[in-house]
């Protein structure tokens, strides 16, 4: 018990309280002579103020609701073909996890060749050779997080299946022999079985992805830089360029804390509501 | 009972000097003085593998322990100042962008060089540069090479229309329509830049507006010049003329690489671009262009005057180093006009050192060096204040959001940038 708790301390609670004491402080590091001054509320009063800001919570929030359904949808799909006897299964469970086993760096930039306005795969796979019709999906403000939100769904969405997969898993054949013999069709057997027996592996991708996805970096990172027009400039991203380019720590911290208590906000949704559920089911 | 102490104390004394003293014979003869180097990963790494071991012959009982880091500088820096943060001692020697200096100075992280580097030496270097890395009277770096933004042009296109390189962004745009009107080549295009929202962004926009005599901010008054009317008129000239007129808007992603891959797919009339794009525009391997490319220094709005952003790297020694002597003379090594002209010989990179520009066989091997000496000294360097970085993001939204749609409300937008630089820039005004 203790090991474990140490290492919770050290690598888990003291940078959530190093953050939260320095959100509350005006520290600049390439202005040292300002000292480290306490200022209370002013970086988070600062940053509901800042336009900016409010747009990358929007860019993110807008960013959560699309990916997370998306991903979690395909990947039930994926885990209801890959769950499946077939001879070929254990290949095709391997060459399904492949997206999400690439470190994110190297998919990212795998996307931006993809999204190249002239010589990309995206281009040629909706245009061929007519190439005064290629878009520039990462030049148009309009477009640009949308290629990012593609590129997230293809990338998470086998962790998603991978939950699932293990939820339909554990539910007994039994059941489905017995259905059968009462007579149920496939799409009553996947309604009234398998659905409510997986439901909480379902929620538990839901609240690992809603997590994930409101911390979304790497990919903005590579492929846009927050650009075109601010269009993909997502909290993390907003929050990374304060402390770390520009090194104005207390109010890149405000923004870490806002981003721990949204995860932390929609953790305790899903788990209320998961644990309900697996209260009921018991 | 005092004896039994002293005596065990002594024990003890003894049993953890033992090893130092195993040690210390061994440090001050075979192990070598490590010098600690972080730099980036170059595009042409032998010549900095043979500079090294040059220093390291010519130094017995030293050695470069070099740590790379990414290419990209915006990455580099946040290696860097990471280190810098942590006061790491691993690192004596590192590489600075050209708008970093007053950043690292005003932070205290790094050393001033004025013992070292006297006025007379500085003198015989180009003196946007040096300006460069100078802060509140103090320099803290020594320029390795120049870049200035520069016009590449296809020469064969514009010989074939008979137009001169062009003096004015007016008169470049209008040759740009006539070659497409004429040429009827879907796959050409106009113009290609950096556009995308990044740090090249800032760049290639100050070229613009300050050729039109605006600026991105009032030294003096530490104020924003954003909403200057000149200013402004040139972001508009960019949206219109050349991103929704000649270019084709895939440059608003294009940083460096892909803007010059454009170009040398003779996809493009015209390229703003460095030094550095000429090799790769002239190597038949990489280029289907070569040998019929031309170089002149940017245009200007009628009136302006051209206007080429420094850039360009140089050495700076940690505060934190222990060694700060060696160090120095490591610069000194790489900064010498033996290195440099290696350098520009090998790398292509244009040397800082303006005797130099007199060398012939560096002229004979870049014959382009001739005609940008030019814009090598009317290189205007971008600002140098600590908080370039927090004014950049600003800066880079501004210009990302004014040129990025057809309708964008350039008015608005300059004001929002204004007065958000304009609360960076109080910070200074304290002190």
């Amino acid at each position: 018990m203790f090991p474990s708790f140490l290492f919770i301390v050290i690598f888990s609670l003291v940078p959530i309280f190093e953050s939260f004491r320095l959100s509350f402080y005006r520290m600049i590091l390439t202005l040292p002579w300002l000292g480290q001054k306490f200022v209370g509320w002013q970086n988070y009063l600062d940053l509901l103020a800042d336009p900016v800001a409010r747009h990358s919570l929007a860019t993110t929030v807008i960013f959560v609701c699309v990916t997370v359904p998306l991903e979690v949808l395909l990947g039930l799909a994926v885990a209801l073909v890959i769950n499946e006897p077939f001879r070929g299964r254990g290949l095709l469970r391997a060459v399904v996890l492949v997206p999400w086993a690439i470190p994110s760096t190297v998919a990212s930039q795998m996307w931006r060749f993809i999204f190249n306005d002239r010589y990309g795969l995206f281009n040629y796979f909706l245009f061929g050779d007519r190439t005064e019709l290629y878009l520039a999906p990462l030049a148009d403000p309009q477009m640009a997080l949308g290629a990012i939100m593609v590129a997230d769904v293809w990338k998470t969405t086998p962790f998603a299946a991978l939950i699932i997969l293990a939820g339909l898993q554990a539910v007994p054949d039994e059941i489905y022999e017995a259905a059968s013999v009462d007579g149920a069709g496939a799409w009553q057997k996947f309604r009234r079985i398998t659905l409510p027996m997986i439901q909480p592996a379902i929620l538990l991708a839901f609240l690992f992805r809603t997590i994930d996805a409101l911390r979304v970096f790497d990919l903005v990172f590579v492929l846009t830089q927050g650009g075109p027009a601010d269009s993909t400039n997502v909290l993390q991203f907003y929050g990374y360029k304060k402390s770390f380019a520009e090194g104005m720590v207390g109010a890149g911290s405000a923004v870490s804390v806002l981003v721990f208590f949204l995860a932390l906000l929609f953790a305790l949704l899903y788990i209320r509501v998961l644990g309900v559920r697996v209260l009921k089911a018991r | 009972m005092a004896s039994a102490l002293t005596l065990s104390l002594k024990g003890a004394l003894i049993v953890l000097a033992l090893p130092g003293f195993v040690l210390l014979p061994r440090i001050s003869h075979g192990a070598p003085m490590e010098l600690r180097f972080v730099t980036w990963r170059s595009d042409s790494p032998w010549v900095w593998d043979r500079a090294i071991k040059d220093f390291e012959a010519r130094n017995p009982g030293t050695k470069v322990v070099r740590e790379v880091g990414p290419h990209s500088s915006t990455e580099f820096h946040d290696l860097v100042t990471q280190k810098l943060r942590n006061r790491d001692p691993q690192m004596d020697v590192f590489f600075m962008d050209v708008i970093w200096p007053a950043e690292f100075a005003a932070a205290g992280w790094a050393l001033p060089l004025d013992d070292f580097f006297p006025a007379a030496e500085r003198q015989k270097f180009l003196e946007a540069p040096i300006l460069a890395n100078r802060y509140r009277g103090r320099v803290y770096g020594v320029p390795v090479f120049i870049d200035a933004g520069l016009l590449y042009y296809r020469r064969d296109l514009l010989a074939k229309y008979g137009f001169l390189p062009p003096q004015t962004w007016p008169e470049l745009v209008r040759q740009a329509r006539k070659i497409l009107a004429e040429e009827k080549e879907p796959q050409l295009t106009g113009y290609s830049g950096q556009f995308k929202q990044y740090e090249g962004l800032v760049c290639n926009m100050m070229e613009y507006i300050l050729s039109n005599g605006g600026a991105l901010w009032d030294e003096r008054g530490l104020a924003s010049a954003l909403q200057l009317a000149s200013s402004k008129e040139a972001v508009r000239f960019v949206r219109d003329q050349i991103i929704w007129g000649i270019a084709h808007r895939g440059v608003l992603a294009y940083q460096e690489p892909e803007s010059l891959a454009l170009f040398v797919q003779g996809r493009a009339v015209f390229h703003r671009n460095w030094p550095y794009a000429w090799e790769a525009a002239n190597d038949p391997k990489r280029s289907r262009v070569a040998g019929r490319v031309g170089v002149a220094a940017l245009p200007s709005f009628p009136g302006g005057k051209s206007v080429a952003t420094l850039g360009g790297w140089q050495l700076g020694i940690s505060r934190f180093s222990n060694q700060p002597r060696l160090a120095w003379k490591f610069i000194e090594f790489m900064t010498g006009s033996e290195m440099q002209k290696r350098i520009a010989l090998f790398a292509g990179r244009a040397p800082t050192r303006k005797a130099l520009y007199r060398d012939a066989d560096i002229l004979k091997k870049n014959p382009q060096f001739r005609s940008q000496f030019e814009a090598f000294t009317r290189a205007v360097p971008r600002p140098p204040v600590p908080v370039y970085i927090p004014l950049s993001n600003i800066m880079q939204r501004y210009f990302s959001s004014a040129i990025s749609l057809p309708d964008s409300d350039i008015d608005r937008l300059a004001g929002v940038a204004a007065r958000d630089m304009d609360r960076v820039l109080d910070l200074l005004k304290g002190k």
